[in-house]
Order: structure tokens, then C-alpha cells, then sequence
């Protein structure tokens, strides 16, 4: 059956609503919320919390738009959410707003647009929608290929804003759903010893600043006042934070201003330092759940389009979780990936709706 | 035809999907396990050391200098004083972080204040870069170098002036040996461990010997600061203790009027109350500029000092020792007199010189002084009789009296690095027997030259005992030394070295003869006082043998005591290279003793 016309009326979709999910991706929202809330950041102060909340607000109802409608007909309109995207790209060279350094933004009346976060989401499509579709079946070299290219010439453009972050997310989506569509290991193995030769190219590529950040990943001490500083002082906030936490008043690695970056890329640290050990499980437990179910949505999943889009959407956000909270507690080099639903920034919670909506999607629709 | 083939079982193929979801969520899963490791690592197993990392971050120490102790003089007048200075200072944490930028900085300090540029740079480059305490660069900064950095402060990001207690003196060279000067403590104090980096120490005089006491105890605060090493609040306060205060037995006014006096000259000057060893002015010329010693001192100044040919850093009324000249006559006198080997009957008839075998002694004065006796003799200060008085008295028993009035030994004054002198033994021969003295020997010493070599302070010391009948005095330079919470905590009753016993026939005579060397014809008429009964006697000490030397090459000493009666004070001027005696020290002496007993006036404020 297709899906009904009407969005939101059927019952039975709203039977089959992932209440754990919802319930996992608020419960991480208002610990965002709480996080943000002590923290003093620039000329924001305390709103940054209001307008995280309220962005959440907005995210929500993308995220019932996104689930009222079906993924397959968004799978389908992929290749033009794709070209769309890529415009958004290339317009951030022509109007694009640098901040420290970077153009990521565009400017949308008093709002910033990123939409290299936004095009994350067209980039699962578009992958989903290159391996589903009937010519590119059986997954051969050739769609391989085709879904290397339609990733290659975004991340590069991404890369060149710069924002390395979010180009590294694309490739590990990916591999992920070329795994989920059924391709064969024996090319997978090929794909895998071609990434690895390509490093050395990689590393020519990358500009001197992103170089210094794999030198202090791999030698904090380098350079402690410079670039180690950010990782230093998030060991710092993590490791003083112990097993219970020093509370919201005696986290002075953050209150004082240590910890830069706090309310964005290291929240986590923020988080590590206030609620200890303890609170940390308990946030990684959030996402463990909010991830096991996603997974859980593309194995029930019925149809191959359904378990990609679920499994991408997963993917997607699970790359983020591992990148961001890896990075800040100093398992892998500093790299520019927010932390889903809990680093300040209204596209990345807006993307990671969506994502969320997505997997609703194909969850209320496992049964038609 | 698609329609009729069978499709690859779909259960079989979303089992497969499944699988591989399953095993996606299975590295996802143990990703995430490796994140709860490394938490486990970093917040329970290293979360001790993280602690104490983020204590360090945020809680700065900052010292709070305790005052230094301050020196009175015997009627409670401040001899040095603390006052506060203008220090400038780096704040390694808040300088430019960009090399470039902050030795662009650096430079412009340089040539603003004229301060070697590699001096700033190996001040920072000494201290770790994330040191939020301040690295004082230059003390005493003038009122115009504070204007300049504060115009200037915006371009200048840790580069700060602080306000420090430093000492101030009344003049430029102040009482500069007695006080002594305070520095930063130098490479090898810092050796020690007993003094922190940038720390004042006392390094001579009176500051170095009571450094303990004047040092008292350094205050600190616990602030937590923010990542700018901005101030957010105080931790913990600890006041400073400041260091105990110091009475003296020096009177500022005679020191004053001591160092006008030997304006111009090099040499010494001691004052000491014969009734109980106090010192009441030490003076040794040239003084350095102590004011320009305190803090840091710029390397040129320094080396003029030290490379200076007049050894301005020599305290000659203890460190350096002289021939005492005709002084010494007194001890001969007193050891002839009292031995009996002469009496004031005997007479000599002084033609000027005197042979002894082969050699001919000259008296200084051309054609002699005629006939005299010893009052005469110690009044004219005549060498030909003194020559025979010293062969009948005999080497050793002039050596022995002169050991008894503490020439050759330490004063004990609390100074330190004090001389000795020499008194003379007959050299030892191979057999380590003494051999006799030979008559040469003998003559010289008589009239103190030879190998006698004595110091200012052990002339004082011996000339208050003739002033108090035979009472050696250690000279006292401190008399108590108080804590404001805990009162006196040292005090210096005052101790005798030894007594010189001496029939009072003796020592009247003595005295007499001393007071007939101003007041009666004598040599030292340059310091006679109307109204005063000074006395004194007049010595001219030969550096080298008269054959070789300039005339004017004599140091000049006089040693005096006065009144006579009950004497209150006594003086002992030597002036290196002065010349006589009677015409160049004397004189000295007389403005001393007049400003002492006359001149009751208060003199200027401590630094105006």
C-alpha cells in the first residue's frame, strides 16, 4: 500500500511511532539544555540554551514533516535534493560568511544557514537512491564508482571551506551503506586498500593548521599554549571531573573559560567535568539507545530502500557521536564535528531531526 | 521474463541485510565502548592528576613582599627607610602568544626605558610562558620611564608596573658599608634553596649580618583567575610579617657630619663611645651609590664599581689595614712606662737622626726637636727618641703590650670579613727558635712602621681603652633588634674583649701628654677646639720606603678622644695618601668633634 496522501491521519502509522527514540533524543536535548544553560558564552550569555531549546522546537516539526512523508518518495526526489545541496555548497564561495577563519555559513535574513550540514542529509539520499536504484544492480564496480564521485565532489568542496569534519563524515556513511545494500566484501576489501594508499595524498592536501592537529593527537605536548591547547584543557575537564562530577558551580574548567569551544564542539567536555564518570555513562547510554534502535529500524526494515535510508540516517548520526566525543576525550585528532542534539547550533540540531524523522519514517512504514 | 523467475528468496536476503546491520551496530557498539574506556582512564584512573591539573589552571599564587625591616639609629631616627617603587615587570602568561608580536614588544621596552633588549628576553625566556608571576625586569623606574609605559601600555600586553617596597637612604652613599646593600639574590643564593627567584637579599653590612631578621615573612594570595588570568575571586589571604626593626648604636647626625667631613678623601672615619664600645659613626671613603645598588643593577654601573681603582666597596674601617704611624707611640709609651724602662725624667737630645750600625733612622722633622723627654716626644711626635725608648723597652714586650690593646686580632664588631692586622714576631728560625729581634726591626715598630698594620676599628678599640683606663670594648654596632608582635627579640648588652692593666700614674700621664698633642704645641694642633678638651695624637704611616715614594703618598691618621676629663667620644681619622697627620687628618677630627659636641642640630629628613 502506498503511503496515505494525507500526512499524520493514519493510526496506524501513529501506532507504530519509536516512542524509545523520541524519548532517548529529548532526554539528550534537556541535557543540552541544562549544559548550555551554565555556561556564559560571549555576547549570547544565557540564551544560548533559549535558542537551542527553540531550535529543537523547529527541528521538531521538521522531524514530523520528514516522518509524515514517505522516505520513498523522498529517496526518489534524492538526485534533485542533491543538486540542491550542492548549490547551497558552492553558493557558501560566492555569499558565504566567514567566521574564525572558515566560510560555512550563509546568511539567511538574521539566521546562518550551514549547508554543509544540511547537505549530509541529501547526501544519504542520494547514496540510498544510487544503490537502490534498478541500474545499479547488482552493486559492481561501476555504482561504486558512481557513489565514490557523488561523494568525492562535495567532500571536496566542503574541504575547501574549510570544514574538514564534515567531509571525513561522508565516507564512513558510505561504507556503511554499501555495506547495508549487500555489496561484496571481496570489493569492499578493494575500495578499503584504495583509501588507505590515497593518505599520503591526503595528507599533501590538508592545510598546515589541520596538519598541526594530527601532530598534537599524536603529541599533545607539542605545543600547549597553541594548538594542543583545546585538547589539553578537554583532558583536563574530562579527567577533574572523576567519577561523580564537580556539580554545576565547581566545573571551573568550563565556568572560567578554560575549555574553548565549550558550547559547540566540546560540550562533551563541559558535560564530562560537571556530572563525572556516572553522568557520562548515562549520556552515552542515551545514544547507545537512540543508535541500537536506529539500527534496530534498518534491520526490521522490509525493503532495501527502507534499511538504507535507516541505516544511513544511523550511520550518519553515530559517525558524529564517535567522531566528536573520540576527538574530546583525545582518542582521535581534533576535527570540526558537532555533537548530535548536544552541541549549540541550529543546523546541526535541524539535521539531526530530520535524521531522527527519518528513521520514524521507515519505522511507522515497516508494515505496509 | 523477470516476473517468472524466481527472485532471490527475499527472506533470505533481508536476513542478509540484517546481518550486516547487525554487524555495523556491533562495531558502532564497540566504538563506543572503547569511548567508556577511555573515560574510565582518564576521570577515575588519572582523574586525581586531572584534578590537580584544573587546580593549577585556576588558582594562581601571587606573593605579597613583606616589608623589609627598618635600621634606627641610637635615638630612634630611621638610617634607612622603605619607600615605595616603581618596578616594571613581565607577565610571561599575558604576553603576546605570537613570538613575532611579543618581541616586537619586548623591542619597543627596550628603547623606551634603554634597557639591553637581550636583558628582557632572557628574563622571559627563564620562566615557563604560562608563569602568571611577574618577572621583575628593572627596579626604581623614574616617574617619566612609568609615563612612558603607560602611554604605550595598550601596544605592551604583560608588560605591567608594579609598586614594591625598596629601600631608601637619606643620601646617595648613606652610611653605605655600615648599612650595606640589598639585591636580588644572586645565582648562588638561589643555590642555597633559601631564597625564591627575584627575592631582595641583604648582600653586605648590616643588611647581609641581619638578613634574617629583616626579612620577615613574605604574605601570599590564592586567586582563582579565569583563561585570561583574569581575577574571579580570592581563595585564601595570608598577611605578610614584616621584618624586625633594628636599633643601632650609630647617631645619624655624627655619621652625617663624619661623612661631610671626609668629602673628597679616601680613608676612614670611626667614632665609638669609650664608655661602652658603641659605635656611634663608621664611615669609609669613597662610599659606592647604595641607592643605585638596591634591586637590580644595571651591569655597566656594576662594573664601574667593582673595577674601580679607589675600591669603593672596601669597608676601610675593617677590611683594610694600615702601618698606624706615630699612633703606635702610645702603646710604646704605655709599655715603657709601665715595664719602667724609661720615665718621663729621661731625656733625649734629637738631632734629627739616629744610627743604628749601618743604618741611619731619620726624624721626620729636618734638624730634630732639640732636646725632650717622653711628654714632649709624644707631643712632638719625635721619632729619635721613640727609636731609643723602643730598643731599651725591647721588641717583645712592645709586641706584647700591643697584643694587649688588641692590635693583631678581631675586633669581633658584627660586620664580618673583619681584618686582623699584624704585630710583629721575630722570624722563626730553621729550628723553630725564636731568634732575637733585630734592632731595625725594633726601631721601626717603635714608631709603627715596619710590619705593624692595624685597622681603623682596632685603633678606635685601643684609643677608647686609653680613653676609659683600660677597658677594651668589643665594638657594639646593634643594640636590640624588636618584632612588632613579639618585642625585643636580640639584644646586645655590650662585651668586654679585655682589660689593659696599667698603674693610674700611667695612664694620667698618658692622657696628658695626648691632650699636650692638640692644646700644647703639639702635632695635633689642627684639632683643637676652643672650649673642648680634645686629645689626640697625630700619625703619619709610610705606605714604601721614603726613598721611592712621592711625598704626599703618607697615610694620615689621628686618633683622639674628648673631653679629657670624662671622655665622651672617640674619633680616629685615616686619610689614604693624605699626607701628615696633624695637617690633613686632623682637621677632619676637629669638624667631627665640633659637630658632635656643638652642632646639636637635627639634621634633614630621610629622603627629603
Amino acid at each position: 500500500m502506498r503511503a496515505s496522501a494525507v500526512p499524520l491521519i493514519d493510526r496506524r502509522l501513529l501506532q507504530n511511532v519509536d516512542w524509545p527514540l523520541l524519548g532517548a533524543s529529548i532526554a539528550l536535548v534537556l541535557m543540552s539544555a541544562v549544559t548550555l544553560s551554565t555556561l556564559h558564552v560571549g555576547r549570547a550569555g544565557g540564551t544560548v540554551a533559549f535558542r537551542q531549546l527553540a531550535w529543537f522546537g523547529v527541528g521538531l516539526m521538521a522531524l514530523l514533516v520528514t516522518a509524515s512523508v514517505d522516505y520513498r518518495k523522498l529517496v526518489r526526489a534524492a538526485p534533485a535534493f542533491y543538486v540542491l545541496g550542492m548549490a547551497g555548497l558552492a553558493a557558501v564561495f560566492m555569499v558565504g560568511k566567514t567566521v574564525s577563519g572558515a566560510r560555512r555559513w550563509i546568511g539567511v535574513g538574521s539566521f546562518s544557514v550551514q549547508p554543509s550540514e544540511i547537505f549530509k542529509l541529501c547526501f544519504v539520499l542520494m547514496a540510498v537512491w544510487a544503490l537502490t536504484s534498478r541500474w545499479a544492480r547488482p552493486i559492481g564496480p561501476g555504482t561504486i564508482g558512481f557513489t565514490l564521485v557523488a561523494t568525492a565532489v562535495p567532500a571536496v568542496l566542503i574541504v575547501k571551506q574549510p570544514d574538514l569534519g564534515t567531509a571525513l563524515l561522508l565516507m564512513p556513511v558510505l561504507i556503511a551503506l554499501l555495506v547495508g545494500a549487500g555489496t561484496q566484501l571481496r570489493l569492499l576489501g578493494g575500495l578499503l586498500i584504495a583509501g588507505v594508499s590515497t593518505l599520503p595524498v591526503a595528507w599533501i592536501a590538508m592545510k598546515d593548521y589541520q596538519r598541526e592537529r594530527i601532530m598534537v593527537y599524536l603529541d599533545p605536548f607539542r605545543d600547549p599554549l597553541g594548538s594542543a591547547y583545546n585538547v589539553i584543557q578537554a583532558k583536563i575537564a574530562i579527567g577533574s571531573g572523576q567519577l561523580l562530577g564537580k556539580g554545576i558551580a565547581g566545573a571551573t574548567q568550563s565556568q572560567l573559560a578554560f575549555l574553548p569551544e565549550r558550547h559547540t564542539d566540546f560540550i562533551f567536555a563541559v558535560f564530562a567535568e560537571m556530572w563525572g564518570f556516572v553522568g557520562c555513562l548515562v549520556l552515552l547510554i542515551c545514544y547507545a539507545l537512540l543508535l541500537l534502535r536506529g539500527f534496530d529500524i534498518a534491520a526490521s526494515a522490509r525493503e532495501p530502500v527502507g534499511r538504507l535510508v535507516a541505516l544511513g540516517a544511523t550511520a550518519l548520526l553515530a559517525t558524529q557521536i564517535l567522531i566528536n566525543v573520540g576527538m574530546v576525550t583525545g582518542l582521535l585528532p581534533v576535527v570540526g564535528v558537532p555533537l548530535p542534539l548536544m552541541s549549540y547550533g541550529g543546523s546541526s540540531m535541524l539535521v539531526s531531526l530530520i535524521a531522527l524523522g527519518l528513521l520514524l519514517s521507515v519505522r511507522m512504514r515497516q508494515f505496509q | 521474463m523477470r516476473s517468472f523467475s524466481p527472485p532471490p528468496s527475499l527472506a533470505d536476503r533481508r536476513d542478509g541485510g540484517r546481518r550486516r546491520v547487525t554487524a555495523i551496530a556491533t562495531v558502532v557498539l564497540a566504538a563506543l565502548l572503547v569511548i567508556i574506556g577511555q573515560l574510565w582512564y582518564l576521570q577515575v584512573l588519572e582523574g586525581g592528576r586531572f584534578q590537580e591539573a584544573s587546580d593549577k589552571n585556576r588558582i594562581r599564587i601571587r606573593p605579597i613582599a613583606a616589608p623589609r625591616g627598618i635600621l634606627f639609629d641610637r635615638h630612634g631616627m630611621p638610617l634607612v627607610d622603605n619607600r615605595p617603587a616603581f618596578t616594571l615587570s613581565l607577565i610571561p602568561r599575558e604576553l603576546d602568544r605570537d613570538v613575532e608580536r611579543r618581541d616586537a614588544a619586548l623591542g619597543r621596552v627596550a628603547s623606551l626605558l634603554d634597557i639591553p633588549y637581550a636583558e628582557l628576553l632572557e628574563a622571559v625566556t627563564r620562566v615557563p610562558p604560562d608563569s602568571l608571576g611577574p618577572v621583575r625586569v628593572r627596579r626604581g623606574l623614574s616617574l617619566e620611564d612609568v609615563a612612558k609605559v603607560e602611554e604605550w601600555k595598550l601596544e605592551l600586553p604583560g608588560v605591567i608596573v608594579e609598586v614594591e617596597p625598596q629601600r631608601a637612604y637619606p643620601t646617595s652613599r648613606f652610611a653605605a658599608h655600615l648599612l650595606g646593600y640589598v639585591r636580588e639574590a644572586n645565582d648562588e643564593q638561589l643555590k642555597q634553596g633559601r631564597y625564591r627567584r627575584g627575592e631582595l637579599v641583604g648582600q653586605t653590612g648590616l643588611e647581609r649580618l641581619l638578613d634574617d631578621f629583616l626579612r620577615g615573612k613574605d604574605g601570599g594570595e590564592r586567586i582563582e583567575v579565569d583563561a585570561m588570568g583574569r581575577p574571579v575571586r580570592l581563595i585564601q589571604q595570608t598577611e605578610p610579617h614584616p621584618g624586625a626593626q633594628v636599633v643601632t648604636t650609630i647617631d645619624r647626625r655624627i655619621q652625617e657630619a663624619a661623612e661631610r667631613a671626609m668629602d673628597g678623601h679616601a680613608g676612614a672615619v670611626v667614632v665609638m663611645d669609650p664608655r661602652n664600645g658603641d659605635v656611634l659613626a663608621l664611615v669609609s671613603t669613597p662610599a659606592f651609590e647604595i641607592d643605585r645598588f638596591t634591586g637590580a643593577i644595571d651591569r655597566t654601573a656594576w662594573l664601574r664599581v667593582v673595577q674601580d681603582p679607589e675600591h669603593p666597596l672596601l669597608n676601610r674601617t675593617i677590611q683594610s689595614t694600615y702601618a698606624p704611624g706615630s699612633v703606635f707611640k702610645i702603646v710604646v709609651a704605655a709599655a715603657g712606662l709601665q715595664e719602667g724602662a724609661i720615665t718621663p725624667m729621661e731625656r733625649t737630645s734629637c738631632g734629627g737622626a739616629f744610627t743604628l750600625g749601618a743604618w741611619t733612622f731619620k726624624d721626620w722633622k729636618e734638624g730634630g726637636h732639640g732636646v725632650v723627654d717622653l711628654h714632649h716626644a709624644i707631643a712632638q711626635s719625635c721619632n729619635i727618641y721613640f727609636y731609643e725608648a723602643g730598643l731599651k723597652i725591647g721588641g717583645n714586650t712592645i709586641g706584647r703590650y700591643a697584643r694587649a690593646f688588641g692590635f693583631g686580632e678581631a675586633t669581633g664588631i658584627d660586620l664580618g670579613a673583619e681584618r686582623f692586622g699584624l704585630i710583629p714576631e721575630p722570624k722563626l728560625r730553621r729550628d723553630k727558635k725564636q731568634r732575637p729581634w733585630s734592632g731595625g726591626d725594633v726601631v721601626n715598630m717603635s714608631i709603627g712602621q715596619g710590619a705593624v698594620l692595624v685597622t681603623p676599628m682596632q685603633v678606635a678599640r685601643f684609643m677608647a681603652a686609653v680613653a676609659n683606663g683600660g677597658v677594651l670594648w668589643k665594638p657594639r654596632l646593634v643594640q636590640r633588634i624588636e618584632r612588632p608582635d613579639r618585642g625585643v627579640v636580640w639584644s646586645d648588652p655590650g662585651h668586654v674583649n679585655g682589660h689593659v692593666e696599667l698603674s693610674p700614674v700611667v695612664w694620667a700621664f698618658l692622657k696628658q701628654s695626648l691632650w699636650a698633642v692638640v692644646n700644647d704645641g703639639g702635632t695635633g694642633a689642627g684639632a683643637k677646639i676652643p672650649g673642648l678638651d680634645v686629645a689626640g695624637k697625630t700619625g703619619t704611616a709610610q705606605m714604601i720606603s721614603k726613598s721611592k715614594a712621592e711625598k704626599g703618598q703618607d697615610h694620615a691618621w689621628f686618633a683622639s678622644f674628648a673631653p679629657v676629663k670624662d671622655p665622651e667620644v672617640v674619633v680616629i681619622v685615616l686619610v689614604e695618601r693624605g699626607g701628615k697627620g696633624g695637617q690633613v687628618a686632623a682637621p677632619i677630627a676637629r669638624k667631627i668633634l665640633n659637630a658632635i659636641f656643638f652642632e646639636k642640630v637635627a639634621s634633614v629628613d630621610l629622603a627629603g
